[in-house]
């Protein structure tokens, strides 16, 4: 997978996704056609639930997995935005745990490639991170999340603010994909 | 022309009684009083039989998707589908890859004899059927050129920093070039480092000569060979009625002393790192706990480099890129952590993770190439085969390495074990010698912070640090 192609189609899904947020929420719309009373629009089936595991920063300066029963749809890049959904919001609010991403960020735009390659756009820092530990659990808590939960995904490449990025710490090479690491799991 | 067709051009030429002998069916390859038949694979033919006749030692790495060739002292390392392969730790562009086969690998025979078996001191002579392998190589050790590019006011410095120490001369050519001619090696040009200069417009090979192009009015002022490493360093600049300068300076060839052991203080200039509570700065602790590390080893001793010895941004290639321009003994980066748990403690060494997906290897690999020398500073392809030729070679011994660093830091008092482990650092990426990054302790641990300023502790850590390395030297 070409990456350059890969940030033109994160941005070409970003663009569609702001026509269709325009599209759906101003401007003068066309008239509906009515259903009849007596027949129901079909109401799409919600996705069954079922446990997801996440990575979250343990007080060893380790990966610690974390349960949840969530919905999860069948489609991966929806599996991988509801994934990351659950990892930015942080650990349970019981949790000695701690998030693996320090700091609030969003997911911006998901995008995977026909060899398996999956590539997530997550909001930049907003100042320097400091530290491989603090680089290596971001990267693998959200890399090993991803694909713990969505077996199709082969590896993950992180982008930060729509930029690959070569390191985010001055340590860990964040410039292409990174596979499964379980290395920096506790207990693996 | 360009620099790869004048190759190929070369090869064609050089290898004339070599493409008389391409047929079909098998060839016969004899060695002394040995014989072997060598299966044709299309146009090319089995490496393996020719390799082991000759008596060297072949074996396919799986991690590394390369084959390795022992001989004696020689090292020949290549990947079937790549075009570059290393020969004793330097790397080469082929212009032609190597390709998979019945047999395992198969190459064109010009490709044998070139890469293969002229390193190992040996050339193909024909004979009815096949060829007869002899000693003398016919072709003399390629030498690889890395230019680099320096604007002044009215001067420009071109440095072509070499990979192997060659007898080399500069002189003005016509039509406002200047002409570097290597007197017994092949050149080739790492153009991996793209360079921008007013004065300087193109370098291109022509057999063994680098073609420098130069701006319109611009001559060459004056030149020096240098060693350690081995370079030559022309001044250019607003050219003279007399077009051919003398030399300003030759120094001596050859090794001028042991192999260094490279530190690497970690961070520096604007990349300030980790900072403790109290404001220690990883930038300078990593500086002052390098230049520790580097008085313990000279006093064992040993000969050191340090990838800076001030406040300045090094970017980490450049670092690592150092040490293989050094041929350095070991690479060793040092690092203070930071966790965002306050908590976390201990020391930890690292060294390279080869681990990755292979198609995501190799789409980066073919992305790589297709942007090859466009942005400066990024790694290019040469970088990331170089990664997965070399680093894999030498990965055993880098896990030997981190092992006796850590051994020794563990048995620091109060310092915690958090083991030794592997990770994609970009630091390690392309280190042709041992290499590991020791993250000494945590800067986010307020008590750890503050053993870790003073230089009691300090000097600890540094001994500990020189102790492992001369253990795994030692070894």
């Amino acid at each position: 997978m070409h990456r350059r192609a890969a940030l033109i189609a994160l941005a070409a899904v970003a663009a569609i996704a702001v026509l269709v947020w325009l599209a759906s929420s101003g401007g003068p719309r066309a008239p509906q056609p009515q259903a009849a009373l007596t027949e129901q629009a079909p109401t799409p089936t919600p996705a069954p639930e079922q446990r997801i595991m996440l990575l979250f920063a343990g007080g060893d300066g380790l990966l610690h997995p974390e349960l949840r029963s969530v919905p999860l749809p069948a489609e991966v890049d929806e599996r991988i935005r509801v994934v990351l959904r659950e990892l930015l919001a942080g650990p349970g609010a019981a949790s000695r745990l701690a998030p693996v991403v320090p700091y609030a960020a969003s997911l911006e735009a998901v995008f995977i490639d026909e060899q398996g390659n999956a590539f997530v756009d997550l909001s930049a820092p907003p100042e320097p991170l400091a530290g491989s530990s603090t680089e290596l659990l971001l990267a693998y808590g959200v890399v090993d999340s991803i694909i713990l939960n969505c077996p199709e995904v082969k590896a993950v490449q992180i982008l930060f603010g729509g930029r690959e990025v070569a390191t985010l710490a001055g340590h860990l090479d964040l410039s292409r994909p990174l596979a499964l690491n379980k290395r920096f799991i506790a207990g693996s | 022309m360009k620099p790869k067709l004048t190759f190929l051009l070369t090869l064609a030429i050089c290898c004339g009684t070599l493409s008389a002998q391409e047929t079909t069916g098998a060839l016969e390859f004899q060695f002394g009083e040995r014989a072997v038949v060598a299966p044709r694979f299309g146009t090319k033919v089995e490496v393996v039989p020719v390799l082991e006749l000759v008596g060297a030692e072949v074996t396919y790495s799986q991690a590394a998707g390369a084959w390795g060739v022992v001989l004696g002292e020689h090292v020949l390392q290549f990947a079937t589908g790549h075009k570059v392969l290393l020969v004793d730790g330097t790397l080469h562009e082929a212009g032609e890859a190597p390709v998979p086969s019945p047999g395992g690998v198969a190459a064109s025979l010009p490709y044998v004899e070139r890469f293969l078996l002229s390193p190992l001191g040996l050339r193909l002579e024909p004979i009815a059927g096949g060829y007869r392998i002899e000693h003398g190589a016919r072709f003399a050790d390629p030498v690889t050129i890395r230019p680099a590019v320096a604007d002044f006011g009215t001067t420009t410095t071109l440095v072509l920093t070499l990979s192997r120490a060659a007898a080399v001369t500069a002189v003005e050519g016509p039509g406002g070039t200047v002409e570097v001619r290597f007197a017994d090696a092949a050149p080739q040009l790492d153009t991996s480092a793209p360079f921008r200069s007013r004065r300087v417009r193109s370098i291109t090979r022509h057999d063994a000569e680098l073609s420098i192009q130069l701006a319109s009015g611009i001559g060459l002022l004056s030149w020096r060979s240098l060693d350690d490493p081995p370079r030559l360093t022309l001044e250019l600049g607003p050219a003279r009625p007399t077009p051919v300068p003398a030399p300003v300076q030759t120094l001596p060839l050859g090794d001028s002393g042991p192999r260094p052991i490279v530190l690497d203080p970690g961070h520096g200039g604007d990349d300030v790192g980790a900072r403790s509570r109290d404001g220690l700065v990883e930038k300078e602790l990593t500086l002052a706990l390098a230049r520790r590390v580097a008085r313990a080893l000279e006093a064992r001793g040993y000969r050191v480099r340090l990838t800076r010895d001030d406040d300045q941004t090094r970017a980490l290639t450049d670092r690592t890129a150092l040490a293989n321009r050094l041929d350095a003994l070991l690479f060793v980066s040092l690092h203070a952590n930071a966790s965002t748990a306050p908590s976390v403690t201990g020391a930890e060494t690292y060294y390279m993770s080869l681990d990755g997906p292979s198609d995501a290897a190799a789409a980066a690999t073919a992305e790589l190439e297709n942007r090859a020398g466009q942005t400066a500073g990024e790694p290019t392809a040469l970088d990331l085969i170089l990664w997965d030729l070399a680093q894999a070679e030498v990965l055993n011994e880098s896990a030997e390495l981190a092992l006796a660093v850590q051994g020794r830091l563990n048995a620091l008092a109060g310092t915690r074990d958090r083991g030794v482990r592997q990770a994609p650092f970009v630091v390690l990426t392309g280190a042709t010698m041992p290499a590991v990054l020791v993250e000494f302790g945590f800067l986010s641990n307020p008590d750890e912070a503050r053993r870790l300023a003073e230089p009691e502790h300090q000097q600890q850590v540094a001994e500990a640090i020189a102790a492992g390395i001369e253990d795994f030297v030692g070894r």
